[in-house]
């Protein structure tokens, strides 16, 4: 295998959306910080202290071989596992928007699902490329996958966080699915998923409230549709140019933690649709140079680990924009590379990192 | 290749991917672009909140732009309760300021609304308050400047303007009449609060209040403020019960002036009581017009040709027997035969049920209609009465009989004026008055004149003629000769008539009314006065309301720019009054000749010629005699 050059222009772009991000946290989040630690940089800080460690990270692992998670990729995902069964402890995983899904280390929050993407994603990748032939046989091939991922899927919803499984979830089966095995399967599985979903809002009727609010977000204002129509009335005052960068005002204590999952408002709200084009382009570049990794690699399991990435990045900014412009209910997803959140900001640009180093090769 | 359904597959899912992403873009865009409208309009309620404030009323203003009504700035408090940050503290400091109770000022302070005025103890501070509640700088406290409606001449013309209650709605007059005129459109200052309620430091957005229409009125003030300097010297000479008085443009039916006592002041308009807020006499109150009313049955009859002023004759034996009925004269004894002008001049009663029966009922009555009574004027004023008369389908010769000289028909003060204005002016029934045009209020240009509304053609030009010269007489030979002017000429007819009371005549009260016009040969203005209950007095109209009418008329010369004219009708004199004599023309004569002729006269001349070019007064003027004559030399 001959080493190929670095791919510069995923790294730009990355480097770019991750700064454009720490700019507009610093936009959405200053007035809310200012107001809960009297410092309206606190989120910035930390949110730039991830990004510089991120970097790090990012070409660290691109130099890394990623044979090695092959090599590595079971005691991976053992250790993922360890994690998400300690993090439903109490006591040791705290609490935060009504989800056991953290870790307290110092000011800083870990999410192991967050690395349980990774993990997963890095697993089905060795599974897909050691299994290839045997995929077209479902008892066979494809569900003791299936097995292993429904695991992993009860351990995240008993935090509970729906968005990051829905994600994972997503993306594997959307890595299963290129594998080659049969589509009649995946229409099985859609109806499944379909059924799960209401069996879901069965167990937890504020799913059912959740899906309402985003039919008809003005039923209920105060309550379940509240987080969208604040949404919408930053995007559709930000027009075709937007009101201008710090000028947003649902960010003034309307929409509640503008820097998190609803950051992608704040940016439609100051830089409007013009604003909104440059990011989903962004986005549709990033995605389009990692799918050229993943056909450019002569190694399968570095064309399904570059593409699971690339597809689980790709997968979460999707749901978070459609939840946050009304498309899809309220999920909790964050906006990748852009929304608050070390673990995010950090899985986002490791995986860059990988998928770096996979275009080497 | 080996890899190539992986391949395919990968791009399927790439090519899934960049869809979705369109239709993200493309569901942005039409939040973005197509619903921007809805929402920014929505948002825009959602953070923005406003600090009304009122707009200034319209102002009134009299013919010559001169105020009657305007507006004052006052400050009021407004409390925005999601800004108050200490509702307790607020509400102590505010209620002990205002001298209010603390929970009635804590409810206000919390109470879960945008906007929060305190009524009525925060409303029209005083300077003193207003400033010490500045002084504190408490949050969510405000202070807005409001608009109070104030009257700059007190008492002149209540009735007719009217007042406001606390909120500048009109309550009464031209206040309420044209109250959708007057009201502006308040303004505001919109501010931008973030989702906590705190005023957010953005760009407050003043949206100016517009203000109500100037209405200019037909009223002149000066002679307004003579007619009511009239009624307040009649009320405290002969203590009456009230007094009206009304001055109207006889060729267009605009009110010049307009007052009665008791009046108020709408400054303070709660210190009287609501009978003398809401009764404005002149339209509301009607009586029996006495004599005043002959006027009409003059113009009827002259009209109809059934009486001939001057050839025609009456004999009056102080009584006359209708129907079995009789009825007196005024005068015991009789007025003797006379001409019908001299039945005019006398107010002869029994002459005048003479005439209404010549005319008969149906032609009576009919211009007694045509005349305007029994219905509304029109005037643009809320409030006016109709009056009674009887139904000419069940009146007897009794009822045509008193009807002809004022008695048992009930009108209003405004129905004569508008009616004699008819009969005097060439025969127009002219609608009244009182707004004659829209002004905009800043720069006073006119948005909407009134025009003038010409009802009927009651009687011919020369029947007007006619009644003129008949009026003109008893102002100068008759029960009138209190009104007269030297020089002037004018022409009237008083009234007597009973009041009723408890549904009899009453013997010792009275209404003495007076109405007249001048010029007679071209009236310009038309008065109409009256004293009810004059007390200390004979109980004659031409005692005791000619002379203010004479007077109203004499400010009117000076206010109206009336010219004097030589061909008055001398009055005749009785020993009581002053005389006059006509003045001979001397210019061109020498100052021998002059001298010889101006006999009887204080002659002082300035010059050092012979001959006399100038002379002060004029030929032909009626002069007091022996008074001052000036002569100027060449």
């Amino acid at each position: 295998m001959k080493n190929k050059k670095f791919d510069y222009k995923l790294f730009g772009a990355v480097i770019f959306i991750a700064l454009f991000g720490i700019v507009m946290i610093y936009s959405a989040s200053s007035i809310w910080a200012n107001y809960k630690f009297h410092d309206s940089f606190k989120f910035v800080k930390s949110q730039s202290v991830f990004f510089i460690v991120g970097i790090l990270i990012m070409l660290f692992l691109a130099k890394i071989d990623y044979n090695k998670y092959k090599k590595w990729a079971n005691v991976i995902l053992l250790g993922c596992f360890v994690l998400l069964v300690l993090v439903l402890i109490p006591g040791i995983g705290s609490v935060r928007n009504g989800s056991r899904s953290w870790f307290g280390i110092g000011g800083f929050g870990i999410q192991p699902s967050e690395f349980a993407k990774i993990g997963l994603i890095i697993y089905v990748s060795k599974y897909l490329a050691n299994n290839q032939k045997d995929m077209r046989y479902i008892k066979k091939g494809v569900l003791p996958l299936l097995l292993v991922i429904g695991v992993f899927f009860l351990l995240i919803m008993l935090e509970p966080d729906f968005g990051t499984a829905m994600v994972i979830v997503l993306t594997l089966v959307v890595m299963i699915f290129i594998s080659g095995v049969k589509i009649s399967f995946f229409v099985k599985i859609g109806l499944l998923g379909l059924l799960g979903i209401v069996g879901l809002v069965i167990i937890a009727p504020y799913r059912m409230m959740r899906i309402v609010a985003f039919l008809n977000p003005w039923s209920d204002p105060l309550g379940s549709g509240y987080q969208i129509i604040q949404s919408l009335y930053a995007i559709g005052p930000g027009g075709l140019l937007g009101q201008g960068f710090l000028k947003s005002r649902q960010k003034q204590f309307y929409l509640p933690e503008p820097q998190t999952d609803f950051i992608f408002s704040i940016i439609s709200e100051e830089f409007g649709f013009l604003g909104i084009l440059l990011i989903t382009s962004f986005f549709a570049f990033i995605f389009y140079r990692i799918i050229k990794v993943s056909l450019q690699s002569s190694d399968l399991f570095g064309k399904y680990l570059a593409f699971g990435l690339g597809t689980g990045i790709i997968i979460q900014a999707l749901l978070n924009i459609s939840v946050v412009i009304g498309l899809l209910p309220v999920t909790g997803v964050t906006l990748p590379f852009f929304s608050y959140g070390g673990s995010s900001l950090l899985v986002s640009m490791a995986s860059i990192g990988i998928i770096l180093n996979i275009s080497r090769k | 290749m080996f890899y190539n359904n992986i391949h395919i597959r990968i791009r399927y899912v790439f090519l899934v991917v960049l869809i979705c992403l369109v239709i993200t873009i493309i569901k942005v865009f039409y939040i973005q672009v197509f619903q921007y409208e809805k929402l920014n309009n929505l948002a825009e309620s959602l953070w923005s909140r406003k600090l009304p404030i009122s707009a200034d009323r319209g102002e009134i203003v009299d013919r010559n732009g001169k105020l009657l009504a305007t507006n004052i700035t006052t400050t009021s408090l407004v409390i925005i309760p999601s800004q108050v940050k200490d509702p307790e503290d607020t509400a102590n400091k505010l209620s002990q300021i205002l001298k209010s109770d603390y929970k009635d000022m804590l409810s206000h302070v919390t109470k879960k609304t945008s906007i929060e005025r305190v009524h009525p103890e925060g409303r029209r501070l005083s300077y003193e308050v207003a400033e010490a509640i500045d002084n504190l700088k408490l949050d969510g406290v405000y202070l807005v400047k409001e608009s109070k409606r104030y009257y700059p001449c007190d008492n002149l013309l209540s009735h007719v303007l009217g007042y406001v209650g606390i909120d500048n709605q009109g309550l009464s007059g031209l206040e309420l009449y044209y109250d959708k005129y007057l009201t502006g459109e308040d303004g505001s200052i919109k501010y931008f609060s973030d989702g906590k309620g705190h005023k957010l430091e953005l760009s407050e957005i003043y949206e100016a209040p517009t203000p109500g229409i100037t209405l200019q009125l037909s009223i002149d003030l000066d002679l307004q403020l003579a007619l009511e300097n009239e009624l307040d010297n009649a009320m405290s000479k002969y203590e009456a019960d009230s007094a009206i008085a009304l001055a109207m443009d006889p060729n267009t039916g605009e009110i010049l002036a307009m007052s009665s006592r008791p009046d108020f002041d709408p400054n303070n308009y709660q210190n009287s009581s609501t009978e003398i807020i809401n009764r404005n006499l002149p339209i509301w109150m009607t009586f029996e017009p006495g004599s005043t009313f002959k006027i009409v049955t003059l113009a009827s009859a002259l009209e109809e040709k059934t009486i001939n002023l001057f050839e025609g004759s009456y004999t009056d034996t102080g009584s006359v027997n209708v129907d079995g009925a009789t009825i007196h004269c005024w005068k015991h004894g009789g007025h003797g035969t006379q001409s019908y002008l001299e039945v005019v001049e006398n107010s002869c009663n029994p002459g005048f049920v003479s005439i209404g029966l010549d005319l008969g009922t149906e032609r009576l009555m009919g211009y007694v209609k045509d005349f305007g009574f029994g219905a509304k004027t029109g005037i643009d004023l809320n409030g006016e009465a109709t009056g009674i008369l009887f139904n000419p389908s069940k009146m007897g010769l009794v009822e045509t009989a008193t009807t002809a000289f004022g008695q048992g028909v009930s009108v209003t003060p405004i129905q004569q004026v508008r009616a004699v204005s008819a009969a005097v002016n060439g025969g127009s029934l002219y609608r009244p008055y009182l707004v004659k045009n829209f002004l905009e209020t800043e720069t006073n240009s006119v948005i909407k004149k009134v025009d003038v509304v010409k009802d009927a053609q009651v009687i011919s030009g020369e029947t007007s003629e006619l009644v003129r010269f008949a009026l003109e007489n008893v102002v100068a030979h008759g029960s009138g000769h209190n009104a007269y002017i030297e020089n002037y000429r004018i022409g009237g007819k008083t009234g007597t008539a009973q009041t009723v009371e408890n549904g009899v005549y009453s013997s010792s009260k009275y209404i003495l009314s007076f109405i007249g016009f001048m010029p007679a040969d071209n009236p310009e203005i038309v008065v109409y006065v009256a004293i009810q209950n004059a007390k200390n007095t004979v109980q004659y109209g031409g005692t005791v309301s000619a002379p203010i009418a004479k007077n109203i008329f004499k400010s009117a010369i000076d206010i109206l720019d009336i010219d004097p004219s030589e061909e008055a009708i001398p009055k005749e004199y009785t020993w009581l009054d002053t005389k006059y004599v006509e003045m001979p023309d001397v210019t061109g004569l020498s100052l021998e000749e002059a001298k010889k002729i101006l006999k009887g006269f204080k002659v002082e001349f300035s010059g050092n010629g012979n001959k006399v070019v100038y002379q002060s007064p004029g030929a032909k003027m009626y002069v007091k005699e022996s008074s001052t004559v000036v002569l100027m030399l060449n």
